[in-house]
């Protein structure tokens, strides 16, 4: 049985740019075959394998399904619609690994000098020095501010090493953003996200998305290098044990390092939004 | 009677290298330190479930690929690198299975395991291979093709007709779900090349009877 609370979600089912007649994207979400189609007016619509239509939005790129009664709306990203911003979408990267692992992943700065070396991070600079976390009840999600750390190439237009300031949130149970320094306007983030489908309770698909201030670079190549960052990504992802996202203390070690994460586990479980964790230690 | 399972061949596991082993379903990460010290740990990083084997070597230390958390040859966390000048607790440790080499051959069992390995002395390692087939199923076939192999401590010893020659064979079984790795080792009688042809031809025969 998956929990009402976990239906009553907003999960990304699509890129809008690529659904296409009925069948159109033939998927499924939360373990339930779907099919997301252009009807013949020329709307997204999503339907069950029952031929039963669900709440749909259209937002940042991506096509959005509730299999319940949405909570509440879709989370706002205002930056997507700012002037002057560049939207890249940066395809869709299958994992096998619980959806919330890789929303964990996303929000984690540790990593970088091991798993993205060189360019996100780099020993000798591994440490993640004190930052804030919240849990915002106003907009119900999970924010991390005055994160820095220390990158050797932080985005494809920086030229060198700088260090970079970060603000992560949770915006959604498989939705997660990230703030970061723009390397070429001082009074702006670049902003990062990660879309995430949960297929099934231990594979999803994923979509970077990006919205930044980048005239320059060439679209494929910023795609590149999300791609990049993300398939480094996923020899982790795949290779977590165990595969559900563990929600009780014990079975994992976090430290100071780690207290969005921690959060992120503690907003899921208080939410009971469990699809995709492992609830009681096995 | 032994405990101890056949996890790999020594010489396939050079210093300051780590390799994955399953060990009757436990996975484990098997590390040999630059000094040559080994170790059998199982395959999870404590801080965030990260496969250890994925892990790599640098001195006697062991380091997660995922955060960079180090582990000394005891098991215990020395070095935390998010947190550069914290001692780790002394709780966070890797859980540690007994590892030992014999004939060439890396051996594991559990924690404080009484028994011993087998001996094979007179035989020399020459590979490991894997058959798609499970332990019992190998045994079976492997009665029918090579009749001169009898059960013996880890697996199967005697000889077998190769290249016209009598020779004596020794493998030790490594078995995992539907499939099963054999560590062969040579005495007397064909080359090593000559054993080594016999044994990937005995798989296909094996592999090719057991298709669906």
């Amino acid at each position: 049985m998956i929990p009402q609370a976990v239906l009553d979600q907003w999960y990304p089912v699509a890129m809008t740019s690529l659904v296409g007649p009925w069948p159109g994207r033939e998927t499924q979400l939360l373990g339930r075959p779907i099919m997301v189609f252009k009807t013949q007016s020329g709307a997204v619509s999503v339907q069950t394998a029952q031929g039963q239509a669900v709440a749909v939005t259209l937002a940042y790129g991506h096509v959005w399904a509730c299999l319940g009664t949405p909570a509440q709306d879709l989370f706002a990203l205002p930056e997507a619609a700012q002037p002057g911003r560049r939207l890249v979408d940066c395809g869709v990267v299958r994992v096998k690994c619980s959806p919330l692992r890789a929303v964990e992943n996303f929000l984690d700065i540790a990593h970088f000098p091991f798993v993205h070396t060189d360019v996100l991070g780099a020993e000798p600079h591994t440490e993640v020095g004190r930052y804030e976390v919240q849990i915002r009840d106003d907009v119900d999600e999970v924010w991390a501010t005055k994160v820095h750390f220390y990158q050797p190439q932080a985005a494809k237009s920086a030229a060198g090493g700088i260090v970079t300031e970060y603000m992560y949130r949770v915006a959604a149970p498989t939705a997660a953003v990230l703030y970061k320094t723009c390397p070429n306007r001082t009074n702006e983030w670049d902003v990062i996200g990660i879309f995430v489908q949960p297929l099934a309770e231990d594979l999803c698909d994923v979509y970077p998305y990006m919205a930044l201030f980048d005239d320059v670079t060439p679209q494929a190549d910023l795609i590149h290098f999300q791609q990049m960052i993300f398939l480094q990504d996923r020899s982790i992802l795949e290779n977590q044990i165990p595969r559900l996202l563990p929600l009780d203390p014990g079975m994992e070690i976090p430290t100071q390092a780690d207290l969005t994460s921690v959060a992120y586990r503690r907003w899921l479980k208080r939410k009971g939004l469990t699809y995709g964790a492992q609830v009681v230690a096995a | 009677m032994t405990n101890w399972k056949a996890s790999g061949l020594s010489k396939d596991l050079p210093p300051a290298n780590v390799m994955h082993a399953d060990w009757q379903g436990v996975d484990l990460a098997v590390w040999r330190s630059a000094s040559g010290r080994l170790s059998a740990w199982v395959d999870r990083c404590p801080h965030r479930g990260m496969r250890l084997s994925h892990g790599f070597v640098r001195g006697e230390t062991l380091a997660c690929i995922y955060h960079g958390w180090t582990y000394g040859v005891t098991g215990a966390c020395t070095h935390i690198p998010a947190h550069p000048d914290m001692t780790p607790p002394a709780t966070i440790t890797a859980t540690r299975f007994e590892v030992t080499e014999r004939g060439g051959v890396i051996w594991i069992a559990a924690k404080d395991d009484p028994t011993a390995p087998p001996d094979i002395a007179g035989f020399q390692p020459l590979r490991s291979l894997t058959v798609q087939v499970g332990e019992q199923a190998l045994l079976q076939a492997l009665a029918a093709d090579a009749p001169g192999l009898t059960e013996a401590e880890g697996g199967l010893r005697g000889t077998v007709q190769i290249a016209g020659l009598d020779t004596q064979i020794c493998l030790m079984l490594q078995p995992k779900a539907q499939e099963t790795t054999l560590h062969i080792l040579c005495g007397a009688g064909a080359g090593p090349a000559q054993v080594s042809r016999w044994a990937e031809s005995l798989r296909r025969q094996i592999e090719d009877r057991s298709a669906p």
